[in-house]
């Protein structure tokens, strides 16, 4: 094996990961950090600075978006290398997804720090390209599933394309397509998403999101028999981290959501604690991290289980942006 | 060198080599020859092995004897095929008959863990009929045992060794999920499922004793196709990673390099011990029950060598069966080159299996049935292939394996009828412990002809099917050494019953591939050690009620057993 390009490849990962670690570390006390941003002007009255308040907190939302949508194209850059690299790149395509997670992955940490209150072009196309690339990259995994002898056998489901993979990257793209729309609304309005309630649609998206990556997990799971019992996490935790987005979604206005939220931040925990599992998963292989060029690619994926946090930091997003406009 | 396997034994003083770390060890239990232990067992393999773990299990005093090496996967398996002939029992055998087996590699073993230390790895249970081949299918014979029954104690062996199998298992009636997932499918498993679609047959995943997933310090599998010639990574499930270190922890006394030579039985005609070789020397090891397993060969070698003025033809024998109806399985082949590189070596060499054969009677010209799985012989077996069956040499062999890693083909396991003239006796000549040397004599009767001929037509059409080029046939090879002593529910007919009780002497066992009165399309080691799960059970069962035999004291220590087996499920 070419060592140059092991370490090129480790070396990109490191950058993913660490982009991943900072994600969740710029997402505590999300409250506080932009709002001392803000001029404070004491002669304001009262309904401008609610007005204000609003259109803080959407852009405040908007940026937890960007955030997650970085973490979930930071895990799919990192895991798409490692994998597809595995594939020898067999496909020309198979590029595809690197180079866009990477792109999505700059724009987001641009999102992340811009506290403007209007969308960015650039952004939002790229967000609408990181889309494409997750539907397009899902055709792509039914097609190469499809074609194996057996068709969409447990077999090939195990072992050929993942299929829920390329949804990582689609829903990084849908999660920035969002936040740009966040930055657009209007204070005092509501914000909206195709006429949508923000809030509540974002809420919905992660929830369904949970529970797709929930699916995928179980499966790959499935496939190494639950040998450890922590393989049970990700595919019990999320899906009731799902159900608490739905039911914010469809909820009443006015809600706290105060345990939903401690959820959505036990989620990303568990996304990240997968990434300590599945070292240890890797360690077990023959050879364990000395071995570590044919290891990371045979053992469980390192970089997979962070798209449980990108997820959850738009659950998040979405929760903070409801306790401000109750009825986004 | 002191560490030499091969050479000087390495369970003693107490341990016995951890095989999941490099120098490490494990404690163990020793017992004194003078000390009448249980069980004495001989053998390690797929029955002894089992056997030892369960009946320490459940507190009996267990000594299990091994001709062969105690070997360290990780340190002492070379990728080299040469190196790892050590794995095989390459003793002096005569071999005669109309079609004379060849010994050695492909059938047997000779290692603490017996031939499973290079088995590989194929599991699969029996048809159910098979264990009524006689009523239900008219041939053979049939066996004491009940398919039901057997059913349960196979899910107990597959939990075991956690087969990765199939989700779901297209033939047979339902059997639980395997308890790890399948392997992926390499090349040569991918031509035979086409080839099986193509003949409209089913196909699936074959259930194999190697992990696909990490079970303790046991390691998946690297899928480097080494399987037949020792797993250095522990992912086979062999007895001497499985069942072995089990015995240990619960008590039992595993003796390496201990070759047994003759079994001691008393004026009252009970066994009292077995006499062995180790570090050169004999020595007599007294024990209140004498288990045999040593497999199809040496099991009835040692009970005709054990003969004495009681019993003048040997023990157990007055059926007169010891040594006959010695069944092997076929082994036939069908060879092709494919366009595309199909590098079958890589993984186990069985990923893909039809068991159609053995569950569909209609369109048959013969009794009994094969399975059919895909192949990936490494270069020097496949050398010897060329050269052995295909008789190239030279140029034109140089030219062949140039094709190598294009090569694909599909070997059957195939049912041989059990006839009494294929069997076991001693010749005269002896070997190195000075011991008369077994003389197999094989020949095939026309059924197995007739079913060998089948399989090679289908196969060629399969292979066909997936755009072979240069289809030729191996027509002459066999696996599996079973029979020679089976079971049944008549003294007379058989030579030990359900139970793997010899009628003859009341202490005296035979728990291994032996006991098959018929050896079905299947590998058998899955069912060997299924019948060792049955004996464990029914040996505690007969000690409670105080039917092992009146004169020994043999009672299961109730306490320590329950404790034990207690253990035993919380961390299985
Ligand atoms: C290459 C190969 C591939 C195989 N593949 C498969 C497969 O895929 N699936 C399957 O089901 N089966 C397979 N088998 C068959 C399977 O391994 C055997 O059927 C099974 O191990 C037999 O179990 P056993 O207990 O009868 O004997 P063994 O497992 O052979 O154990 C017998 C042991 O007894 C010892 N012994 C014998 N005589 C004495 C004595 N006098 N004193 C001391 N020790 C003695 C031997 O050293 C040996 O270790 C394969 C076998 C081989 C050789
Ligand atoms: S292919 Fe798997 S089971 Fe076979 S020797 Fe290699 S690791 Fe062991």
């Amino acid at each position: 094996m070419n060592r140059a390009v092991d370490l090129a490849l480790l070396g990109g990962a490191a950058v993913a990961l660490s982009g991943l670690m900072v994600g969740p570390i710029l997402a505590t006390d999300p409250k506080r950090i932009p709002l001392q941003h803000q001029p404070r002007r004491p002669e304001s009255g009262l309904p401008v600075r609610r007005a204000r308040q609003q259109e803080a907190a959407t852009v405040r939302a908007a940026r937890g978006l960007n955030r997650a949508a970085g973490t979930l194209a930071a895990s799919v850059l990192a895991d798409s290398s490692i994998e597809h690299y595995r594939g020898s790149f067999k496909n020309r395509a198979m590029v595809t997804p690197l180079i866009v997670s990477a792109m999505t992955l700059a724009t987001s940490i641009h999102g992340t720090s811009d506290m403007r209150p209007s969308a960015h072009k650039a952004r939002d196309i790229t967000y609408l390209l990181a889309a494409a690339t997750g539907l397009l990259g899902t055709g792509f995994h039914f097609y190469n599933v499809g074609k194996r002898v057996g068709g969409f056998s447990w077999q090939n489901l195990f072992y050929g394309a993942p299929l829920g993979a390329p949804m990582a990257i689609l829903l990084s793209g849908l999660l920035g397509f969002c936040s740009e729309r966040l930055r657009e609304s209007r204070a005092a309005s509501r914000p909206e998403i195709f006429h949508l309630p923000a809030g509540r649609t974002i809420a919905a998206v992660a929830g369904a999101g949970l529970l797709g990556t929930s699916g995928e997990a179980g499966l790959l799971h499935f496939r190494g028999a639950y040998h450890n019992p922590f393989m049970a996490v990700p595919v019990t935790l999320p899906p009731i981290g799902a159900v608490l987005l739905m039911r914010a979604a469809a909820g009443k206005a006015g809600r706290e959501h105060a345990f939903s939220r401690v959820w959505m931040r036990l989620l990303a925990l568990v996304g990240l604690a997968g990434v300590a599992f599945h070292a240890y998963g890797v360690s077990r292989n023959m050879g364990g991290w000395r071995n570590w060029s044919q290891n990371v690619l045979n053992g469980p994926p390192i970089p997979a289980p962070p798209s449980f946090a990108g997820l959850a930091l738009a659950g998040l997003a979405a929760l903070g942006l409801m306790k401000e406009h109750p009825h986004a | 060198m002191s560490d030499d396997a091969l050479h000087s034994p390495r369970a003693r003083h107490g341990r016995a080599p951890d095989v999941f770390r490099p120098g490490g060890w494990v404690p163990m239990r020793e017992y004194d020859n003078d000390e009448a232990v249980d069980f004495a067992i001989i053998g390690t393999g797929a029955g002894g092995g089992t056997l030892a773990c369960k009946l320490a299990e459940y507190g009996f005093s267990v000594v299990a004897f091994d001709a062969g090496p105690y070997f360290r996967p990780l340190e002492d398996f070379a990728s080299d095929e040469s190196e790892q002939t050590k794995l095989y029992w390459t003793d002096d055998r005569i071999v005669d008959g109309a079609n004379p087996l060849q010994l050695g590699s492909n059938n047997s073993g000779k290692a603490v863990g017996g031939s499973t230390v290079h088995f590989a790895m194929v599991s699969l249970r029996f048809r159910p009929e098979w264990f009524k081949a006689r009523s239900l299918l008219g041939y053979g014979a049939d066996w004491p045992l009940d398919w039901r029954q057997m059913w349960d104690y196979y899910t107990e062996v597959e939990q075991a060794l956690k087969i990765s199998g199939p989700v779901s298992y297209p033939w047979g009636p339902p059997r639980p999920r395997y308890p790890y997932r399948a392997h992926p499918l390499n090349a040569a498993a991918l031509a035979l499922a086409k080839g099986c679609e193509a003949m409209g047959i089913k196909w699936t995943e074959t259930p194999l004793a190697t992990l696909s997933a990490p079970r303790g310090l046991a390691h998946p599998c690297v899928y480097r196709g080494f399987c037949v010639t020792g797993c250095s990574t522990n992912a086979k499930q062999s007895a001497l990673v499985t069942w072995i270190p089990r015995a240990l922890a619960a008590g039992a006394e595993i003796r390496d390099l201990a070759m047994v030579g003759r079994l001691e039985v008393e004026k009252s005609g009970l066994a009292s011990g077995v006499h062995y070789q180790r570090e050169n020397a004999w020595h007599f090891q007294r024990a209140r029950n004498v288990v045999v397993a040593g497999y199809a060969i040496e099991t009835p070698r040692l009970l005709l060598n054990s003969a004495t003025d009681r019993f003048p033809d040997g023990l157990a024998n007055s059926s007169g069966l010891v040594g006959k109806n010695l069944m092997a399985q076929s082994n036939q082949a069908v060879w092709g080159v494919m366009e595309d590189e199909i590098r079958s070596y890589k993984g186990p060499p069985s990923l893909a299996i039809t068991e159609h054969w053995n569950y569909e009677d209609k369109g048959k010209d013969f009794f009994g049935g094969y399975a059919y799985m895909s192949q990936g012989p490494l270069p020097q077996l496949w050398a010897n292939t060329l050269t052995g069956a295909r008789g190239l040499w030279g140029a034109r062999l140089v030219e062949q394996m140039k094709d190598y890693n294009h090569v694909v083909g599909l070997k059957i396991v195939g049912e041989m009828l059990p006839q009494e003239s294929n069997r076991v006796t001693l010749a005269d000549e002896t070997d190195q412990y000075g011991l008369r040397i077994p003389r197999v004599t094989y020949a095939w009767c026309d059924n197995d002809k007739r079913l060998i001929d089948h399989s090679l037509k289908f196969m060629s059409r399969a292979l066909g099917a997936v755009g072979a080029r240069d289809i030729w046939t191996q027509d002459d090879d066999t696996c599996h050494l079973n029979g020679t002593a089976r079971m049944g529910v008549d003294p007379d007919t058989s030579v030990v019953n359900a139970d793997c009780r010899s009628w003859d002497i009341a202490n005296l066992w035979i728990c291994d591939g032996s006991v098959f009165p018929t050896v079905g399309g299947a590998n058998p080691s899955l069912t060997i050690q299924a019948i060792a799960c049955r004996t464990a059970d029914r040996i505690r069962v007969l000690a409670r009620r105080g039917e092992l035999e009146a004169s020994a004291r043999l009672v299961a220590r109730p306490q320590l057993s329950r404790e034990v087996s207690h253990a035993a499920k919380a961390s299985g």
